[in-house]
């Protein structure tokens, strides 16, 4: 039957026959459309410029900031302790590889102001050439990065100011020798910039000044240094953690205090982040002895290699404060 | 060929009637609450956006996850974070439809049932839920309540918290639609 028709009624064949069934498919997929598949009245308008969330799970690395701060109402509880050498002439077994000893404890109570703003006091028990450490803390989330990148990363910045309680040393040389007040000081400011990576991977670059209103002979009172970390997560609750600083010391000081026989080592951690629920413990190893950064960055003359790194944990515990108040709003 | 263009004419014409048998609705209410041994956690948005099309019986719900507020923001950022996997899964959809067919041309409040899939987490699951719809000057508000069980949208709750968060949590929609024609 087909195949006698000829061309012409080939033609019209294809036309009343094959058009129409086309054109009922279309319009009828149309209908469809309008029927059930209301979704495409919402267009992803909502979606656009979200933050991302959890760079980092707490609102330290090991030693240094991340980029996070607390949330509104939050009471953060840290308690951040450093022990002794593990290895090297103060380690081993007869000291519980460092266990025995403590070289720096910290306790602080910090409490986020709005969702970017938080402030803090802390106790440090301080490891280096002060003591007896209370510290005051400001931190502010300046730029938070996006899931679609329209900001490519989260910055944040940190400043801090220490003041030392301890007896002034009576040698008048010593870097802890206080004829005023003023020298019992030291301020930080810190930029923290942070990136997520696919949810895996985070890194922070973190240029730091490092401010010592006293300081021993040929140290400096103005100390620069860039702050390098990442995480990687292992799980949704376990991370591998590392952070590094690097102090620019002057080549002149470097050499003199090399003549007295004293080496400055830059401060290497490294650590894993546990996450349950409210507590975020950070369980690490590092060669600085010091907690706060006013200490660790300019006055670490611990090595990794020659054994003189330490076992240190740092404990949040997050509390919800107003929450049945604001909850109610 | 006449009766072609008409029929598709005819076709196009329905598929504007159509359009204003649906209405939307644009600030959805939904929240959970989950009622574990530690402690109940309940969450709530207004962002959900929702329609319906009266003819059909087309419903569809979404919502953007990481709009729902807690009371405490830590759990808000574990649930983004750990649970619900936010930037991964943004949206939780509902596709569904009335399962028997609802007149909702006059006044009243219906009791009516829907069926369609779910999709949290990005995990998709059939449901069949009840709820009821009332028509009032032109307006639907419908209201329902059901259990979502974090199993079935592959939601891991770690064995040092399940006495903090309930395997079965309920949610309860709350939306008021007016109609969408153009």
């Amino acid at each position: 039957m087909l195949r006698r028709l000829n061309k012409n009624n080939h033609h019209t064949f294809y036309t009343m026959r094959i058009l129409p069934l086309i054109l009922a498919c279309c319009s009828f997929t149309m209908v469809c459309h309008a029927q059930d598949d209301l979704s495409k009245m919402f267009t992803d308008s909502s979606t656009a410029h979200q933050p991302v969330i959890g760079t980092f799970k707490s609102t330290r690395i090991i030693m240094g900031h991340s980029n996070e701060t607390l949330k509104k109402h939050e009471l953060d509880f840290r308690v951040a302790h450093r022990f002794g050498d593990a290895g090297g002439s103060f380690g081993g077994g007869k000291t519980a590889f460092g266990l025995d000893n403590s070289t720096d404890i910290r306790i602080a109570f910090e409490y986020g102001i709005t969702d970017d703003l938080m402030a803090g006091i802390s106790r440090a028990k301080g490891s280096g050439d002060l003591s007896q450490i209370f510290e005051g803390l400001a931190k502010y989330h300046l730029l938070r990065q996006t899931t679609d990148d329209h900001i490519p990363v989260s910055v944040t910045l940190f400043g801090n100011a220490t003041v030392s309680t301890m007896t002034s040393n009576d040698n008048p040389e010593s870097a802890s020798h206080f004829d005023q007040f003023t020298d019992r000081m030291t301020y930080v400011g810190q930029v923290i910039i942070a990136r997520k990576f696919a949810d895996l991977v985070s890194f922070t670059l973190s240029p730091t000044y490092v401010h010592r209103n006293r300081v021993g002979y040929m140290d400096m009172n103005n100390l620069f240094a860039l702050g390098g970390s990442g995480r990687i997560k292992l799980s949704r609750r376990l991370a591998f953690i590392a952070e590094y600083y690097y102090p620019f010391r002057s080549q002149s000081s470097k050499d003199y205090y090399k003549s007295q026989g004293v080496k400055f080592y830059n401060p290497l951690g490294v650590g894993l982040e546990i996450e349950t629920g409210g507590h975020v413990f950070s369980v690490n190893f590092t060669n600085s002895t010091a907690i706060l950064e006013n200490q660790f960055i300019g006055e670490t003359k611990s090595s990794w290699l020659q054994g003189q790194f330490r076992w240190g944990f740092n404990i949040s515990r997050r509390f919800s404060l107003f929450g049945k108040r604001d909850w109610k709003k | 060929m006449k009766r072609l263009f008409l029929a598709i004419a005819v076709l196009l014409g329905t598929v504007h009637v159509y359009a204003q048998d649906i209405y939307s609705c644009r600030n959805a209410n939904l929240s959970f609450f989950s009622s574990a041994p530690m402690e109940d956690i309940e969450a709530k948005t207004d962002k959900a956006v929702s329609a319906i099309n009266i003819k059909t019986g087309a419903v569809y719900f979404k919502v953007p996850v990481n709009t729902f507020k807690f009371r405490k923001k830590l759990m808000e950022e574990h649930f983004n974070e750990n649970y619900l996997e936010t930037e991964k899964y943004p949206y939780a959809e509902f596709k569904g439809k009335f399962s028997n067919p609802v007149d909702l041309s006059k006044d009243g409040t219906y009791d009516v049932t829907v069926e369609g899939i779910l999709s949290i987490h990005g995990v998709d699951k059939a449901y069949k839920e009840k709820g009821t719809i009332t028509v009032q000057n032109g307006k639907l508000t419908t209201l329902s309540k059901f259990n979502v069980r974090l199993e079935d949208h592959k939601i891991k709750i770690p064995t040092l918290v399940i006495k903090n968060i309930a395997e079965v949590v309920e949610v309860t929609v709350n939306a008021t639609y007016v109609t969408a024609a153009k």
